[in-house]
């Protein structure tokens, strides 16, 4: 299969226009045609759990927040086969939480792309567990006072983890980093961190997708051979 | 071979001849021994997850990745899998979940038997849907059943629930499984890996969503509802003992039925196995023969409003909620009607 072949053409994608999510979509397709591999994309609910939906491959768009725990259920049954999670943040981090504690815990081998947007999207802009302390969002008008979650420490809490945390404008490494995922035979986590635009990219000034992929660009650093990475760093973690 | 097995045991072994050879549950009294049996097994693949709602999703990824799935669980984690068993319907995968009951709400009485779940293993989770229940009433029964509801799930397509009871639970009988006769329904779908398929909980055709589109979801959900019913038809199971003397008909169900065995010496009986999709002509055609119909059920009337709905006539009620069943008060109750 060419790239192109990995999408479905008669789903179009529901994502606004500039959204990080066509990146995330497009670079994946290149990198399972590259690696010649099919494998089985699982989603929850969504922006981000549309993914599933258009891919052409075998693909299932589950319950919100029970995609982990559907995604082991397939891998156990076909150990032959890649397994790979495409879901957000509210989907894996708050309401599929405890999924990912266990999931991860039992270092099954599969990959969780996490694209962390800081917000429920799809719904029209609450709050999220990795919505950051002071953003306004739709359930927290005048700024959230709680801080948010580093999902990086929740692979850490395991005796084995992959974490890995990327932007779709660092695409280089976002791709590295996918495939760096794709061959831990395990548990590999990706945090893709991309911004909301009509919710909390408005709210910070970052509607146009040019000034929401700068702000990533000018916020986030590259970093290599750290134990842990700091709130702004792109770089993998592990420990095997 | 005979052995002797309780309603637990019975279940993990009719699921291991039914070539089962996935299982994923959740501790909790009185459904445990039935993952305790599973743990111990070589040949299948066995997880104790985090919670329920872990258990069934994993059941139906299992499922479409080629293995026949199970969970077992009781009231509280039976509530916990019902937008699991909504998913399950909308994929169409086949799964077995058992429910073995014990008093709720809550946390109630765990280790005492109820029939309190009649109504959320049919109307648990949301939105329309239309499962197919077994509820037997003796090890062997618990035996053959879990291979039929199997068969039943891998024909239809769907989750399929096998209803118990703390009490049948521990039930021990002297049962010759090699002696139960059976047929497997094989699998009618390729497993999950090789195909371009995309299973959806949205209403989609051709795994484009439709989501806005009723005259899509109308003709959707009744062949659904169809489909599941022309398969149900093929699992008539019930027991009618006619007493011509009686005017008389009790209905009831697992350990309820199983109390009263020995009433059949005055009245007619009719036993539903298939409690879910009801067995309307069947029960109708029972009831015609009697002037009153009562329905003993371990609940405060769940199966009765059912029966009342279809008969379209008054139905009396014997309910012995709160763990305990006695025949000598069963008697005295049906003594007043």
């Amino acid at each position: 299969m060419a790239s192109k072949d990995y999408l479905r053409r008669d789903n179009k994608p529901i994502w606004c226009v500039g959204c990080g999510l066509y990146i995330i979509l497009a670079q994946v397709t290149k990198i399972f045609d590259e690696l010649k591999i099919e494998p089985i994309i699982l989603s929850g609910i969504g922006c981000t759990g549309r993914s599933a939906g258009y891919f052409n491959l075998d693909t299932v768009h589950g319950l919100h927040g029970r995609i982990i725990p559907l995604a082991e259920g397939v891998k156990r049954a076909r150990k032959d086969k890649e397994v790979m999670v495409i879901s957000g943040d509210g989907d894996i981090l708050a309401i599929g939480g405890n999924h990912l504690l266990h999931s991860s815990r039992r270092d099954i081998d599969m990959t969780v792309v996490c694209v962390n947007n800081s917000v429920y999207g799809l719904t029209g802009g609450q709050l999220s567990p990795t919505t950051k302390k002071g953003m306004k969002t739709l359930t927290s008008p005048f700024g959230s006072d709680i801080h948010s979650i580093d999902s990086q420490k929740i692979m850490m809490a395991n005796k084995r983890y992959f974490f890995a945390r990327t932007t779709p404008v660092h695409t280089e490494h976002m791709i590295k980093v996918i495939k760096e995922a794709i061959a831990w035979k395990g548990f590999a986590f990706v945090e893709i961190v991309t911004l909301c635009l009509e919710t909390i990219g408005k709210n910070m000034g970052l509607r146009e997708p040019a000034n929401m992929y700068q702000w990533l660009k000018d916020n986030y650093k590259i970093v290599e051979d750290k134990d842990e990475l700091d709130e702004f760093e792109l770089g993998v973690v592990k420990h095997d | 071979m005979k052995e002797i097995l309780h309603g637990n045991e019975a279940i993990a072994r009719g699921a291991l001849k039914a070539n089962m050879k996935f299982f994923a549950g959740y501790p909790i009294t009185p459904a445990s021994e039935i993952m305790h049996f599973f743990a111990k097994q070589k040949d299948i693949q066995f997880i104790q997850t985090e919670d329920e709602i872990s258990a069934i999703n994993m059941g139906i990824g299992a499922s479409l990745g080629g293995m026949k799935s199970m969970t077992a669980t009781s009231g509280p984690g039976f509530s916990l899998m019902q937008e699991g068993l909504g998913l399950a319907h909308k994929l169409r995968v086949p799964l077995v979940v058992v429910d073995v009951q014990r008093v709720g709400p809550s946390t109630g009485m765990p280790t005492m038997p109820s029939q309190g779940d009649i109504m959320q293993s049919r109307y648990g989770s949301h939105g329309d849907y239309f499962p197919i229940v077994f509820y037997p009433n003796s090890a062997g029964e618990c035996f053959r059943y879990t291979i039929e509801a199997f068969n039943a799930s891998e024909e239809s397509r769907t989750p399929v629930i096998l209803l118990s009871d703390a009490l049948l639970s521990r039930l021990y009988e002297v049962i010759d499984t090699e002696k139960i006769q059976f047929r497997l329904k094989p699998r009618g779908f390729k497993p999950l890996g090789d195909n371009k398929r995309h299973f959806t909980g949205l209403l989609s055709e051709g795994g484009i969503p439709r989501t806005r589109d009723t005259k899509l979801y109308r003709k959707w959900i009744k062949e659904m509802k169809t489909e599941i019913e022309t398969v149900a038809n093929r699992y008539n199971f019930y027991e009618y003992l006619e007493n011509e003397g009686s005017d008389t008909l009790i209905i009831s169900f697992g350990i309820a039925s199983r109390v009263i065995s020995s009433l059949k010496e005055k009245y007619s009986l009719f036993r539903p196995i298939r409690i879910f999709p009801i067995l309307e002509n069947e029960i109708k055609k029972a009831a015609e023969k009697h002037d009153k119909v009562v329905v003993l059920e371990m609940n405060y009337g769940q199966y009765k409003n059912e029966i009342e709905r279809i008969l379209k006539k008054e139905v009396h009620s014997i309910n012995p909620v709160g763990g305990r069943i006695e025949l000598k008060e069963i008697r005295e109750e049906l003594n007043g009607i």
